[in-house]
């Protein structure tokens, strides 16, 4: 025996301890920052104590959403061998939206639709994940036939949102717009909480399935030849990248870049096989998201830019800089 | 007799309202290498797909070492059977190692990280088709030749008892095939996996395999050693066309080589042929004739016809009635004249009707100067006249001596059998050929 594996696994438990260091230290940065400056909030006063959880709370929405995201990025682009697929491929952010509009402009008073927007924004994602897997055939759909369908499902939802929205009264349309725009204020502490157990779970599902999520890269066809439940696997895949997205997006509205960039970049860095390519890249995408929305907070403090517009803003350099330098190592299609 | 390594029963199955193969029985014992042959389309790569329960419509009863293969788990159906394709790409940079471990996915259903077992396979399957030194290198960044051994390392560490090979050999060169199949071949010897090779390449089936099958139109014409099935009728019947099979000295088995092209060496320059075609049954001869530099005229024809369309295309003469017209007694003298100043007549496999049928008149006429009519078999299949008067007319055709042909093949031979100088015909002009 050579000593290749363990030189490969020495350096990935670096590079997970480097992970690991790294990501407290993101994260710290990210709770000392806020409208209020930076540095630890008075933790003796009352008016302190709230700012810290009030941080404290949007980090880690900041981390799930992030890592939800990411994580379906990294599935949706197993599954369908597209570089392009993103979380919201499969109509998952259009239905979420329409689901959302609906709740708001249906006027039903503030506190019902504060309990209500989570829970249609995601029953709106998963409806228009299954009418796309209808219209396609199933999970014996080609690739094709699932993004194509993905593509005019969400644009048939889009439609009737603008309609909602071009016919909505004033108030209803500002808060159907600031939703779309994304913003990782959680409605509530529950809310977040379950979001999280159910990223969690989800991401812990992802990643058991990350062997035969490798063989499917290379096709369903050579993929049944080495021993995979293709259509079982295909179909417990998009579940899983779809209800990643809509647990993302009914938390924290529609936040774009990240679910498609931080899997390529990750992927880069190393390498494409899932079992560990999915783990780092929740990891990186919940702190990147994170990290944008700390800056997004402190930028302008007191005012507050939508963290959706940061991502792309600040992500897009660094991250071309790291895909024009390793690009080769992740994705060669 | 042991249990088949892989068993059909009769097998019907194909794709959506498409059988590709019809009742289709055959067994392959364990430690067989057997290879199955077949023009395109004729349905071996189904063949490998309903082996593999990849075909979605199937009846009859596909088994793999004794078991149904619908009832086999994924996993278990991994083990037994693994499939080297005829290309395989991914759009991720796996390096070779990764793609080879990935012939343990069946291993890592349960438990996810590769054991110390896995590895040791792995590296023994890279060892075996020597890719070890390019383990870590991006698979996508292979040669053909490289990446084929890299697929058959994934495969050998599937381990499994029967490997399928769909066209594995066809994108590579002559030296890269061999390389591939004799590795494959020296599984077969050393570690008794059953090998079912699909290929095109009618030699290195030949070579390699100790039994072939031959496929057509979804139906085994053929079963046996290599000699057996690859013989020169047989292969003129399913491939259509014309090769020669000699036994090779070497390695005594045979060898196919495909029979010096028609054109080469045959010259009809200053000959005369007149041909009576339609609906396309001529194209392929009109083409060829004019290879040969035969000058030909042709008719009656419809205009519009996809064999007028051909001779104009191909600068010939002819006589042409108005679309989907019967031909008119003005056009059959014409073409009369033509059918007299002709060497010789042909009367490709066109399909006669009604209005056509007076073409084989011309025939006859041509007997009555002794000019020599070349008459395509099976024209009652192709009869439609409601008095069966072509048959008819054809039959009496053969018995005033016009000789019958089956392939382009016979048509050639008895062409080269005319001798312009002996055909006593005055009216005959000299040809006008450039």
């Amino acid at each position: 025996m050579t000593c290749e594996p363990s030189r490969t696994n020495r350096s990935s438990r670096l590079l997970i301890a480097l992970l690991g260091v790294g990501t407290m230290l993101l994260l710290a940065i990210c709770v000392l920052s806020g409208p209020s400056g930076f540095g630890l909030p008075a933790v003796d006063t009352p008016m302190g104590r709230a700012i810290l959880s009030l941080r404290l709370n949007r980090v880690a929405t900041g981390l799930v959403v992030g890592a939800a995201l990411s994580c379906a990025g990294v599935i949706f682009q197993a599954l369908l061998r597209n570089p392009l697929a993103e979380p919201y491929v499969l109509g998952v952010s259009s239905g979420a939206g329409l689901g959302a509009a609906c709740i708001i402009l249906a006027g039903l008073g503030t506190a019902i639709t504060f309990f209500l927007l989570p829970v249609t924004a995601f029953v709106g994602a998963m409806l228009a994940l299954l009418i796309v897997l209808a219209v396609a055939g199933g999970t014996r759909a080609s690739v094709y036939s699932l993004i194509l369908s993905g593509v005019i499902v969400s644009s048939i939802a889009s439609s009737i949102l603008m309609f909602l929205v071009a016919t909505a009264s004033h108030e209803g349309l500002h808060s159907v717009i600031w939703w779309m725009l994304g913003n990782l204020q959680p409605t509530s502490q529950g809310q977040m909480v379950m979001t999280a157990v159910v990223v969690v779970g989800g991401i812990a599902a992802a990643w058991f399935i990350a062997p035969q999520l490798d063989a499917l890269t290379l096709g369903r066809e050579v993929a049944h030849h080495v021993g995979v439940r293709t259509e079982l696997m295909t179909a417990i895949g998009l579940l899983l990248g779809s209800l990643l997205a809509a647990a993302a997006v009914s938390l924290a509205g529609l936040i774009g870049f990240v679910g498609l960039i931080v899997p390529h970049v990750m992927r880069s860095l190393l390498g494409p096989g899932h079992r560990r390519l999915i783990p780092a890249t929740a990891l990186a995408g919940g702190v990147f998201l994170a990290l944008c929305d700390a800056l997004a907070r402190s930028v302008l403090a007191p005012r507050e830019i939508p963290v959706g517009v940061l991502t792309a803003l600040c992500g897009g350099p660094f991250f071309l800089t790291i895909l024009k330098l390793r690009g080769k190592k992740g994705w060669v299609e | 007799m042991s249990i088949p390594a892989l068993s059909f029963n009769k097998v019907t199955g194909g794709y959506r309202h498409v059988p590709v193969f019809k009742e289709l029985s055959f067994s392959v014992d364990p430690g067989t290498l057997c290879g199955v042959i077949g023009p395109n389309g004729c349905g071996k790569t189904t063949l490998i797909r309903a082996a593999t329960g990849l075909l979605p419509r199937i009846n009859g009863h596909v088994s793999l070492f004794g078991k149904p293969v619908s009832s086999l788990k994924a996993t278990d159906r991994a083990k037994c059977v693994g499939v080297v394709p005829q290309e395989l790409s991914t759009p991720m940079a796996f390096t070779v190692e990764a793609l080879v471990a990935m012939g343990r996915t069946h291993a890592r259903e349960h438990r996810h990280a590769l054991s110390s077992e896995d590895r040791r396979i792995i590296e023994q399957a890279m060892v075996y088709t020597d890719v070890m030194e390019m383990r870590s290198r991006p698979f996508s960044e292979l040669s053909g030749g490289e990446k084929q051994r890299a697929v058959i390392a994934m495969v050998l560490a599937q381990q499994p008892r029967m490997i399928l090979m769909d066209e594995a050999t066809s994108h590579l060169d002559i030296n890269h095939a061999l390389e591939v199949m004799q590795i494959v071949e020296r599984l077969n010897h050393e570690a008794d996996v059953t090998i079912l090779t699909v290929s095109h390449d009618l030699n290195i089936a030949a070579e390699f395999c100790e039994r072939l099958l031959l496929l057509d139109q979804g139906q085994l014409v053929a079963d046996g050693t290599p000699a057996e099935v690859l013989t020169e009728a047989r292969l003129r019947q399913v491939y259509h066309c014309d090769v020669r099979v000699q036994p090779n000295p070497v390695s005594g088995s045979v060898m196919v080589t495909p029979s010096p092209r028609l054109a080469s060496g045959h010259s009809g320059k200053g000959l005369r042929i007149h041909c009576v075609a339609g609906g396309g049954s001529g194209e392929e001869i009109l083409r060829r004739l004019h290879l040969c530099d035969y000058t030909v005229t042709c008719g009656v024809l419809n205009h519009g016809d996809s064999d007028s369309q051909t001779a104009s295309a191909l600068g010939m003469t002819g006589t042409f009635e108005q679309p989907f017209s019967a031909v008119s007694a003005q056009k059959f003298v014409e073409a009369e004249t033509q059918v007299r100043q002709a060497h010789a007549i042909v009367i490709c496999p066109t399909p006669f009707g009604p209005g056509n049928a007076v073409n084989l008149d011309l025939a006859a006429r041509a007997l009555d100067q002794d000019t020599p009519v070349f008459l395509a078999t099976g024209i009652s299949e192709r009869d439609y006249t409601p008095d069966r008067r072509a048959t008819q007319t054809a039959a009496q055709l053969v018995e005033r001596g016009a000789r019958e042909w089956q392939t382009v093949a016979d048509l050639f031979t008895l062409l080269a059998t005319i001798d312009a100088s002996a055909e006593p015909t005055s009216e005959r002009e000299p040809n006008d050929d450039a």
